[in-house]
């Protein structure tokens, strides 16, 4: 993106949130971060992250590639485990409880917090089985709970009407925006707590891209979300908060609709005024 | 300047653009050539196989020298030149086989006085002996004979006469009444003649004896007089060892004594072999003298042979039976070197059959009516003789007589075996064999050899591959995955040199420590695993994640010599000292040091790093996100292993086990040096096989070019060709299938 593209962008997020009620009251914190270090290996990717994220609100972290947004909201729900010489130090806090304890089940602490990833990731199974994988994986095979709650997830995805009559279908037939909307029909499937959006929409194309942001107004009715994205007119629709990081450290956060139009920091200010390349 | 150097760069590119185009091009159209080549040539080589024999007339002429009387019987020698009339006078015309023109008329010395009353050839029929009893009770036994020679650089063959009993008669009946029917078998140390006269049939056997360093032979004679059937005799015939006489009485009663005792012939069944009404209007044994072909009245000609059965009783049988004519059979003629007859029937025709192969191989009308015929020693030319004294010449192209389906993939009633059964036995020292061409067997051997081996490699190919694809740390694959994929790299015939001089010899001595194995080995590993949550952190943390499974290697070590040490105490405490007795006697398993587990531990060694390489490809190339999706949702290691991982790369594993599979048939040297190479059917783990490549390899060398044997192995190699082309092209689709369904982007 060039700074130009950067700049038209800035413009079209100010009229964006001209016409937003703005949101100032004060909400329960579903996810507290506490001086969070990660490295990997030598090299520190984090440097001391503190934020909060209010329940059943959509939190958007903006910021420039390799800012470590991505490893941020990673560590939410322990994938960073899965990464060779990872080594982190400080809390998160779900709920008031460190998941990063010594007791803490991964399994069951990634049953709670949901993930969708970037690129859309449907297992080679049937549209059916894809939404029901994480009830199979915990032991329901009961068919009517699986029928129930795929449906109910699919609706919650707003697929179900498109999908209704395809459910044996193979998920990779469909299209990437499709695809992803059932991958997070199969995240919300298994009712988590927390939804991590890692650039949802950047694999898809513009209408694709709109109904999963629509599509994120209606969840955060039920889950606080986490979002990624590099777009920060989506940032600016989507989210009720916006986190601006940069070099991994979290450089200011606050109400998107403040941080959008009256940043507290200079480097903020850069950023989304497109100063940054 | 700059746009010059531009284009030539440009013409340079599509340039090596086309070279590598039309590279590839070739180099892929080579390679399905050089396929379908190899295709072709083995079907070039299979196919005279498959060819139809065929019959046709070369001359006709006059029957030479008529005036001597009628035909007592006609001959040819081997270079199909020379023929010969044995006439009821006792003369001998030799004449040109394409002409008829005679060469030589010679005859007999028959003592002034007597007539000839009976003749019969001797056994076995190559060696060209005759025998004519006459009105006085005396026999004179004639050899024909015929030597090559080259005048002026053209071959002229000269037949002559031979008596090899001497020119004197043989007295038979000492009471001088006429020997109205004779039979004689001429070996090199003994004569052994059978007649029969208006009372009685007489024994009589002649033993050779050379002294030692003198000229002069001894002979020694002994007699035997035997009761004839009520029912009269009409042939008699004595096989070639002198071992076994037969009477066929007129009724269709067959009498078989055992005279391996000259003196005291022993009876040793007397049955029918026809119903009642009917004939056996001709009789002869199938080359090898162990089969009895009988031609009756209603056309059928059966063959009966020696069968024991399971009390160890042996007795005549009828084996099979060819339905050749509805008219009488007059006349059968046995092939001198293979299981093939000529019948004759009565309205003139000509049948060519081979008894093994149940096939009939000629059906051709030669006259309205024949009375004698002849066979040529290389069964290529007949010769016939019309009631109207005309001789008809006829050539025989039948080279692959031995094979046809029944006989390559169904059981199959051979000579001297109890039942029908499938029996591989290609080739042996002498003409009489009858080749055993099931092709049953081998392939049985293949699956089998393929099977254990499969049993083997598999589960340890596929446990390996999934363990270094999916839980071993990066930096111990990277040394890993080389390592097993360059055990594929190991000479067969080393792993089949140490499987068959080492391996098999090891596992016989120490049966019990290898199955213990299979306890003690995961005892080990678990107990291993139990004690390892109690090594403190501070180590753990030292060992980096997935590299753990170097700690077992020692373990594993460990397990296998304590395993093989204890073998020979546990044979001692639970097995009577020994397992393999114990199976035995306790379980009635033989054991072969050569078997089916030998093999399937080597070759399941060679199969290993193609199935492990292939396999391991897959699931490390089964996409991260897809794990990483299973994970997010909470599934464990082991859940996403199983339900995402193995699911999304099972087209790539399902060729691994096919191609695997694939080499496991086609292997050769690590089946040739451990299995022992029988080619007996049997599923057990401790007997040997034979497979299809082995065989190859096994008997290639020793078969004659373009013999039926080496176009069977020709055939052998196009069923393994067929087999794997069929099998890949299967396994291909499947993986397809597989592939549309789990692939993923």
């Amino acid at each position: 993106m060039t700074a130009q593209e950067v700049r038209t962008h800035a413009i079209d997020i100010n009229s964006v949130l001209n016409n937003r009620v703005k949101h100032n009251e004060t909400h329960d914190v579903s996810i507290r971060v506490e001086n969070l270090k990660l490295f990997y290996g030598e090299k520190q990717a984090l440097h001391g992250i503190n934020m909060e994220m209010p329940k059943k609100k959509v939190t958007a972290y903006i910021g420039p590639s390799g800012c470590g947004k991505s490893t941020l909201l990673r560590c939410i729900n322990r994938m960073n485990d899965l990464v060779d010489h990872v080594t982190i130090e400080g809390k998160i806090l779900l709920d008031n409880e460190n998941i990063y304890d010594k007791s803490v089940n991964v399994a069951a602490l990634r049953r709670r917090v949901g993930m969708v990833f970037q690129k859309p990731n449907p297992f080679p199974k049937s549209i059916f089985e894809n939404v029901a994988y994480g009830l199979r994986i915990q032991g329901i095979n009961d068919k009517r709970i699986l029928e129930e709650t795929v449906e109910n997830a699919l609706r919650g995805a707003a697929l179900w009407d498109e999908m209704k009559d395809r459910l044996n279908d193979n998920a990779l037939g469909m299209s990437g925006g499709q695809q992803q909307r059932l991958v997070i029909a199969r995240a919300i499937a298994i009712e988590p707590e927390v939804l991590l959006l890692d650039e949802p929409a950047s694999a898809l194309d513009p209408i694709s891209t709109l109904k999963i942001e629509e599509l994120i107004n209606e969840l955060k009715e039920k889950y606080t979300i986490v979002i990624v994205t590099h777009n920060m007119q989506q940032a600016a629709r989507v989210s009720d908060y916006t986190a601006f990081m940069y070099m991994g450290e979290l450089i200011e956060m606050g109400t998107t609709s403040e941080l959008f139009t009256n940043p507290k920091k200079k480097q903020t200010e850069d950023y989304i005024t497109g100063r940054y390349g | 300047m700059q746009k010059s150097s531009g284009s030539y760069y440009q013409q340079w590119r599509l340039i090596k653009d086309n070279l590598a185009r039309y590279g590839v091009i070739a180099g892929g159209m080579g390679v399905i050539v050089a396929v379908v080549m190899i295709f072709f040539y083995l079907l070039y080589v299979v196919f005279p196989l498959f060819l139809s024999a065929t019959a046709e007339p070369v001359s006709q002429y006059a029957l030479p020298e008529k005036t001597l009387g009628k035909t007592l019987l006609l001959d040819m020698e081997e270079q199909n030149q020379v023929a010969a009339r044995f006439t009821e006078t006792g003369h001998i015309v030799f004449f040109d086989v394409a002409t008829g023109k005679t060469i030589t008329n010679q005859t007999v010395a028959i003592p002034a006085g007597s007539q000839i009353t009976s003749f019969a050839q001797a056994t076995p029929l190559n060696e060209g002996v005759v025998i004519y009893g006459l009105s006085d009770g005396r026999a004179v036994l004639v050899k024909h004979q015929y030597k090559v020679t080259y005048v002026n650089n053209q071959k002229v063959i000269t037949p002559s006469l031979a008596y090899p009993m001497g020119e004197q008669p043989l007295v038979l009946d000492d009471g001088h009444a006429a020997l109205e029917t004779i039979a004689a078998q001429v070996s090199d140390g003994s004569t052994t003649v059978v007649a029969k006269t208006a009372a009685k049939i007489l024994l009589s056997s002649f033993q050779k004896e050379q002294a030692l360093f003198a000229d002069e032979a001894t002979l020694t004679r002994s007699d035997a007089v035997l009761n004839p059937p009520d029912t009269g005799v009409q042939d008699i015939l004595i096989d070639k060892d002198g071992s076994y006489l037969y009477l066929l009485g007129s009724q269709g009663r067959l009498d078989f004594y055992d005279i391996s005792d000259k003196s005291t012939p022993v009876l040793k069944q007397a049955q029918n072999v026809v119903g009642a009404g009917q004939k056996i209007t001709s009789i002869a044994f199938l080359n090898g003298d162990l089969s009895l072909m009988m031609g009756d009245s209603t056309g059928l000609v059966s063959q009966w042979s020696m069968v024991r059965d399971s009390s160890n009783h042996s007795s005549m049988q009828k084996i099979r039976v060819f339905k050749v004519s509805d008219k009488a059979i007059v006349a059968l003629k046995s092939e001198q070197r293979r299981k093939g007859f000529l019948t004759v029937d009565a309205a003139g025709n000509i049948g060519i059959y081979h008894s093994t192969a149940e096939k009939e191989l000629i059906k051709e009308h030669v006259a309205d009516s024949l009375t004698d015929v002849a066979m040529s020693p290389r069964a290529n030319a007949l010769l016939m003789q019309s009631p109207d004294d005309k001789i008809y010449f006829w050539a025989v192209e039948n080279e692959h007589p031995e094979v046809s389906l029944k006989a390559l993939w169904q059981k199959v009633w051979y000579e001297s075996y109890p039942k029908p059964d499938y029996i591989w036995q290609s080739s042996a020292s002498n003409n009489d064999f009858e080749p055993k061409y099931s092709l049953i067997p081998l392939v049985f051997g293949t699956l089998k050899a393929a099977f254990y081996a499969m049993l083997v490699a598999m589960p340890l190919a596929l446990m390996g591959a999934i363990y270094t694809a999916y839980f071993m740390n990066p930096q111990m694959r990277q040394y890993v995955k080389p390592i097993i994929e360059l055990m594929g790299a190991l000479p067969t015939v080393i792993l089949g040199f140490l499987a068959g001089l080492w391996l098999a010899p090891f596992i016989e001595e120490h049966l019990a420590g290898f199955f213990s194995l299979f306890l003690v080995v995961p005892l080990a590993i678990m107990l291993f695993a139990y004690f390892w949550q109690f090594v403190p952190r501070s180590i753990l943390e030292k060992i980096p994640d997935g590299s753990d499974a170097v700690l077992l290697i020692p373990l594993i070590l460990m397990a296998g010599m304590l395993a093989f040490s204890i073998s020979v105490p546990l044979e001692a405490a639970l097995f009577h000292g020994s397992l393999r007795e114990w199976f035995k006697d306790e379980l009635g398993i033989g054991y072969d040091q050569r078997n089916a587990l030998v093999v399937g531990v080597a070759m399941g060694f060679a199969v290993i790093p193609t199935i492990f390489s292939i396999a391991e490809d897959a699931i490390f190339s089964v996409p991260k996100h897809l794990t990483v999706g299973s994970l997010a949702l909470g599934a464990t290691p082991w859940q996403t292993l199983s339900r995402v991982v193995l699911l999304t790369a099972s087209p790539g594993i399902f060729s691994a086990v096919m191609i695997g599979f694939g080499r496991a048939v086609g292997e050769t040297m690590i089946v040739l040096m451990s299995t022992g190479n029988t080619p007996v059917m049997d599923l057990s783990i401790f007997q040997g096989m034979r497979t299809l490549a082995a065989n190859i390899a096994v008997e290639m060398p020793e078969s004659e070019v373009d013999s039926t044997h080496y176009r069977v192995l020709f055939l052998t190699a196009l069923v393994l060709f067929a087999f794997t082309f069929v099998f890949n092209t299967l396994a291909e689709v499947v993986r397809q299938r597989l592939r549309e369904k789990y692939s993923s982007l």
